[in-house]
């Protein structure tokens, strides 16, 4: 039975301007299903074809992305680990700092990095702006917060447990946190993956530091932006369907790792 | 280890929770601490473990203030002991990575001390698998691997078979009496206060009781 015959028999005759939304609601909904089917076949056509674009732009991608998430992580989690296991004067404040800048907006932090970086700025000499580079700062300085607030939060809430022991061991601070990174390492993981998830997915910094270059600039997030002002939308949708297959993969990853740990 | 607690006060806002003007814990002697919940037994050992700083007063070990060097040589074993995600051994064998010994001394050491405690069998678990009654052997195991001056326990044979505690309490006393180590010990059980602590201290409402 059709959609709206089955209206008709529940709910008894609509009027003519019901059932030209009915109508229309069809229509677009049809136009949104072909949009979808239409970007998963272009999708599958672009990686089966291996198209050379889509490639560039996915490895792009990724390149600045984890970049940013290695140097975000590196030295950032032992600093969360330590900060969330140890009594200091303000702490209370440095939480609330933390947390704050957590949610800070991606175009800000890439209207920062660009001022920094552009000609007349104070780094305007390394010539940086509109490269990967510049991308990889934007979105480590990004990330920072996020992967600081995350290990804070879960050091301080698991980890205090897990530094008591080392402490009633003879452990030093130290040994502290680089056991409680061992141990919570599957969570650990789970918060770099968010960090990753959220550099990926952002277009505001990238695109204001980058500047969206084709073969140079240009990611996954910046393209599909870009498509749709085209209104090219199932390359547009193709596109999110490849950032969706990254992170179903990542997240299968850790999901597997963490079930065998 | 010679503990001397002078002043010992701690409070929660308002409320007093452990108010020692003076006591003397022998070295080489098993102290149990005994009284009723609430009474400040895990807030003493908390306090003597350095665990809590956040208290008034001073506790003197051997004469001397806490150490790095006598954090090294005092170690607790917690009512609900956390165990490490890794094999039982790598447990035991973690306080002894820490002190840098060489590795065959390592393993003597751990093998030793899980023969003592008949956890042989459970070499290859993981730590946070295991039941309450082998984690408080491993625990205990993973506490006296690498011969401490002072061992602080809290209730460590709640909840276990009757087997399980004559083994703990076999190898608390031998630990006692072979390193002359000093053990504090908080317990709710009389009978095991009275059949291996040479001396026990009564605590109520945060006050020694006589």
């Amino acid at each position: 039975m059709h959609n709206s015959q089955l209206f008709w028999t529940t709910f008894g005759r609509p009027s003519y301007n019901m059932y030209k939304t009915i109508v229309n609601c069809e229509l677009k909904a049809g136009v949104f299903m072909d949009y979808i089917l239409q970007g998963f076949k272009e999708a599958i056509n672009l990686i089966m074809t291996f198209d050379p674009e889509v490639f560039e732009i996915v490895l792009i991608s990724l390149f600045v992305s984890m970049t940013a998430t290695i140097l975000a992580s590196f030295f950032i989690i032992p600093l969360g680990v330590y900060l969330g296991i140890n009594k200091f004067r303000g702490k209370r404040m440095v939480s609330r700092i933390i947390y704050t800048s957590m949610s800070i907006p991606t175009v800000i932090v890439g209207l920062l990095v660009a001022i920094i970086l552009s000609r007349r700025g104070p780094l305007g000499y390394l010539d940086l702006m509109y490269t990967p580079k510049a991308m990889i700062i934007a979105q480590t300085l990004l990330l920072i917060p996020l992967v600081l607030g995350l290990t804070y939060s879960l050091a301080k809430n698991r980890g205090l447990n897990i530094a008591r022991v080392a402490f009633t061991l003879g452990g030093s601070k130290f040994d502290s946190t680089v056991l409680i990174i061992k141990e919570l390492k599957v969570d650990i993981m789970v918060n770099v993956a968010t960090a990753f998830s959220r550099a990926i997915s952002e277009v505001g910094a990238v695109m204001i530091v980058g500047g969206n270059i084709k073969g140079h600039t240009r990611v996954i997030t910046t393209t599909i932006s870009m498509m749709n002002s085209m209104g090219d939308y199932p390359m547009a949708i193709a596109l999110g369907i490849i950032l969706l297959i990254i992170s179903f993969l990542i997240n299968s990853f850790i999901y597997s790792y963490g079930q065998e740990d | 280890m010679k503990l001397d607690l002078i002043d010992i006060n701690k409070a929660y806002g308002e409320k007093t929770v452990l108010d020692i003007p003076q006591m003397t814990i022998e070295e080489g002697k098993i102290t149990g601490i005994a009284g009723p919940n609430g009474s400040g037994k895990s807030t003493l050992l908390n306090i003597i473990s350095h665990i809590d700083d956040t208290y008034n007063g001073k506790v003197k070990y051997n004469g001397m203030d806490f150490s790095r060097d006598i954090a090294k040589n005092i170690t607790y074993v917690f009512q609900k002991p956390y165990l490490f995600r890794r094999s039982v051994y790598d447990n035991i064998l973690y306080p002894l990575k820490l002190r840098k010994l060489d590795k065959k001394t390592q393993e003597n050491l751990v093998k030793d001390i899980m023969k003592r405690l008949e956890i042989e069998n459970l070499s290859n678990k993981r730590g946070h698998q295991l039941s309450g009654g082998e984690s408080q052997k491993v625990a205990l195991a993973r506490a006296l691997v690498f011969k401490p001056h002072l061992l602080l326990l809290d209730e460590p044979t709640s909840n276990i078979d009757s087997e399980s505690v004559k083994v703990m309490e076999r190898e608390i006393v031998r630990f006692n009496k072979e390193r002359e180590g000093t053990v504090l010990i908080v317990t709710h059980n009389l009978d095991q206060a009275q059949r291996i602590c040479d001396t026990t201290i009564y605590l109520d409402s945060g006050r020694v009781s006589n």
